[in-house]
């Protein structure tokens, strides 16, 4: 584990403090939450329902509602930028809570991480179904996620493809199957057709077809020139023009097209069938499945540093269930990116995460590698949790006696005291603090401080 | 979107509107001539006749106009001639002819009052009710909601009077009588017995003569008139797009288009107006009744000689064929816009087919 030591942390959570003002409460949703997230690993996030977990999500992205008070913590992106300071700023301050107000700091703060959000940060929500525009179709929304981050990148695409000859595709083919994708990259760069790269490989990685298909697909590339309309557009962008009326539109139009065509490389790279017409569709053609897989699409689409995804595979059958977990362990092979995958499912969690982390009423009970938490739980609460699977040599589960504190008024010391068999007088006095038992391995409960 | 399918839907609908529309000029029909044979004979007779050549005119047109036949054959000898493309005559003291002379007349001018209308709706209405709703609770926002429900509560004539009092005469920067200033146009040579040529409708007639002297004029005599009917289709307007905006605002698919770092002025411009619409565009129909309302009393308030000013002075000269001919011709544009807003419904919402 000495390796995850010496990988760079891309984010960091300090001290968390969330609580939601509603009319029947202030429900403090995350009550001092520590948590940090290495480069290139899954970070699984487990915790009954209401634990916080979506709530941690959102305040990362800084996409809480506006009844959503943040009255401590830091959120460290690359370890500096703090997501939350202007919320913070104004929700620890010592006087009555107006969402109003905190309405104002959150338009400001959407202003402020509009060029971190979707590109270095991307989350995929827990509503699926939902989570799409019905009035807009498919293809659009992901490529408008491009074309608000990295428009350029649909220029070069375009122009590449364009500009490209049938020698060019057969030499880049060539070298590419000889020499392999690092050399076709140099290759594509020194024939000054940046853009074309992406566009050859992501056919060459398909695997749902066969290797003289992929070439001839590769082949025809420069089949696809641009028409007249989407030159003009591409070179109104070029040349700055896109904050003009109608020219703007143009431009606008020509790089969207493009991003179609990403969007379908996309589609089919998240197994979507037909991805040509599903574009096209609105997200009322698709079955949840191929929704959740489109939101995925749009959330790894710009490559972001950091992915989170809350319950990506509950409302979906278990088949698909499977296929969303492979896809997640083979986007961080390839991208080493870092992932916070949030389920209330362990037996998911162990499938794709390199650590995990419990939550219990709003803090982290445990965190730590996820062969550490399966074998050797420290925390009653995940080892009770770790019984509550069902596996196929369990004869009985056990369900955890007891409920959830009501988070209006959660129990002073440790909050899992009204639940745990082990439970101590000190329990209800203090909280437990966070204790290192092992290399990354760290439990919040005083069972383990006597233990030392 | 154009399927064999929506055309039979339009079909369907295009079939359903004829009873409707003789169960309308039915209704009027029997109405008006509930009160008997003399409005009919007051309208055709040359009132010059006196004694027998007067009673030999009443015969003959109680048989040219079935008047003899209970009230219902005489709708159905009506029908028959509406069908065969003769509307019959209108006589007021702004036209005496043939009614679809009139309507050719008056018409046009009533489509570009609306149009204006319908323009300053879009430019001024729709922002108000989204930067309302985006801008919650802010000044700007409780000053636009308090406009918006002093514009609902009010009649059309209340508005169109308040314009006049504050544009027309305190201000005294509008016009707001006619469509054109008289000496403006005295002595034209397309512009004759308060009717221009070819088109009849002022401002366009003015540019095509190269006259933008008068076309200026015309076009300041639209505003009054186009600026009260905007305001009273605006306000519903802004109530409707301000809630439905609210709403669409707190769903999912706004947190994700924000997820993905879509810059806010397209969140709400495209990802949230396009959605918010939807209501608008279903309470259009309601809208357009008013409108219609609407345009009858703003015409006759400005003196604007469009169809809704020729159908006040029908109904206040006892014309029975201006009133058969506006009952019919409203009834009309009302069903046909309803079934273009279901059209234009299908096109803004992907979800609903036909
Ligand atoms: N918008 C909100 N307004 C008021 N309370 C909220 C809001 N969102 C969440 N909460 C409360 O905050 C607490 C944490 O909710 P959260 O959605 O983060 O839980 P979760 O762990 O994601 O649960 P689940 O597994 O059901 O998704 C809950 O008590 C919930 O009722
Ligand atoms: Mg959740």
């Amino acid at each position: 584990m000495e390796r995850v030591k010496e990988r760079a942390k891309v984010l960091e959570i300090k001290d968390l403090r969330v609580s939601f003002h509603t009319r029947r409460g202030v429900f403090k949703a995350l009550r001092g939450v520590d948590l940090e997230l290495y480069k290139g690993e899954v970070l699984g996030l487990a915790g009954e329902s209401g634990s916080g977990k979506s709530t941690l999500g959102l305040a990362i992205m800084g996409l809480l509602p506006r009844n959503a008070r943040v009255e401590s913590g830091e959120v460290l992106l690359d370890g500096s930028k703090d997501v939350l300071k202007m919320l913070r700023d104004y929700g620890s301050r010592d006087v009555k809570f107006d969402p109003r107000k905190n309405e104002k700091l959150i338009k400001r703060l959407n202003k402020e991480l509009r060029e971190v959000r979707g590109r270095a940060l991307a989350m995929v929500f827990q509503e699926p179904l939902t989570s799409l525009n019905p009035v807009l179709q498919v293809g659009y929304q992901i490529a408008e996620a491009v074309y608000y981050h990295d428009p350029m990148r649909l220029v070069r695409r375009a122009i590449s493809r364009n500009r490209c000859t049938q020698a060019d595709l057969r030499d880049l083919m060539t070298t590419l199957k000889t020499k392999g994708e690092e050399a076709l990259i140099e290759e594509v760069e020194k024939r000054n057709l940046r853009g074309l790269e992406e566009q050859i490989l992501s056919i060459w990685r398909r695997q749902d077809i066969h290797e003289a298909k992929k070439e001839k697909l590769i082949l025809s590339l420069d089949k696809h020139k641009l028409d007249s309309k989407d030159r003009l557009g591409i070179s109104i962008y070029l040349r700055g023009l896109q904050r003009v009326p109608v020219l703007g539109r143009l431009a606008k139009d020509a790089l969207i097209k493009e991003g179609y065509r990403l969007a379908v490389e996309i589609l089919t790279y998240l197994g979507i069938p037909h991805p040509e017409k599903v574009v096209r569709m609105y997200p009322h053609e698709l079955s949840g499945g191929m929704r959740q897989r489109v939101v995925i699409g749009i959330a790894i689409v710009n490559n972001p540093e950091i992915v989170i995804m809350d319950e990506p595979t509950s409302a979906l059958d278990v088949t698909i269930q499977a296929q969303i977990l492979e896809l997640v362990s083979s986007l961080k092979a390839s991208s080493n990116r870092s992932f916070i995958f949030i389920s209330h499912d362990l037996s998911v969690l162990a499938e794709v995460s390199d650590r995990i982390a419990i939550m219990y009423a709003g803090k982290i009970a445990e965190v730590g590698p996820v062969k550490v938490i399966f074998e050797e739980p420290q925390h009653p609460y995940t080892k009770m949790l770790m019984d509550a699977i069902p596996t196929m040599d369990k004869t009985e589960l056990k369900a955890i006696p007891g409920s959830v504190p009501d988070m209006r008024s959660p129990p002073k010391g440790c909050s899992f005291s009204n639940r745990c068999p082990f439970v101590m007088p000190k329990c209800k006095e203090m909280e437990p603090p966070m204790v290192e038992v092992s290399e990354g391995h760290k439990v919040a409960c005083f069972l383990v401080g006597e233990r030392k | 979107m154009i399927s064999i399918k929506l055309w039979v839907y339009v079909l369907r609908r295009i079939l359903i509107l004829i009873p409707t529309l003789i169960g309308l000029t039915l209704l009027v029909f029997v109405l008006v001539h509930i009160q008997g044979n003399n409005l009919i004979l007051a309208e055709y007779i040359n009132p010059r006749l006196t004694g027998q050549a007067r009673e030999l005119e009443i015969q003959r047109l109680t048989q040219e106009f079935h008047l003899d036949q209970p009230v219902y054959v005489q709708y159905f000898y009506w029908l028959g001639q509406v069908l065969t493309g003769n509307l019959g005559y209108t006589n007021t003291p702004i036209y005496s002819g043939p009614v679809t002379t009139a309507i050719t007349l008056f018409l046009p001018n009533t489509v570009v009052l609306s149009l204006f209308a319908a323009l300053l709706i879009w430019l001024i209405g729709i922002p108000l009710g989204v930067f309302s709703a985006v801008n919650r609770d802010s000044p700007a926002d409780q000053g636009i909601r308090v406009f918006s429900f002093t514009l609902y509560s009010m009649p059309i004539y209340l508005i169109a009077i308040a314009l006049i009092l504050l544009l027309g005469v305190y201000l005294n920067v509008l016009p707001f009588s006619g469509e054109v200033s008289p000496q403006m146009v005295a002595g034209l040579s397309w512009f004759r017995d308060g009717i221009s040529y070819p088109t009849h409708v002022l401002l366009i007639d003015a540019i095509l003569h190269g006259d933008y002297a008068v076309a200026w004029n015309a076009f300041l005599h639209l505003i009054m008139p186009s600026l009260t009917l905007a305001l009273a289709v605006m306000a519903g307007i802004i109530r409707i797009l301000r809630a439905s905006m609210l709403e669409v605002l707190e769903q999912d698919y706004i947190r994700l288009a924000r997820a993905k770092g879509v810059p806010e002025r397209v969140v709400n411009n495209l990802h949230a107006r396009r959605n918010a619409m939807l209501p608008v565009v279903t309470s259009f129909g309601y809208t357009v009744a008013g409108l219609l309302g609407g345009v009858v009393v703003v015409e006759s308030v400005f003196d604007f000689p469009g169809i809704g000013y020729w159908t006040t002075q029908a109904l206040l000269n006892n014309d029975i064929g201006g009133i058969m001919a506006s009952t019919l011709l409203f009834g009309i544009v009302l069903v046909l816009t309803t079934l273009i807003l279901d059209l234009v419904y299908a096109v803004v919402d992907p979800r609903i087919r036909y």
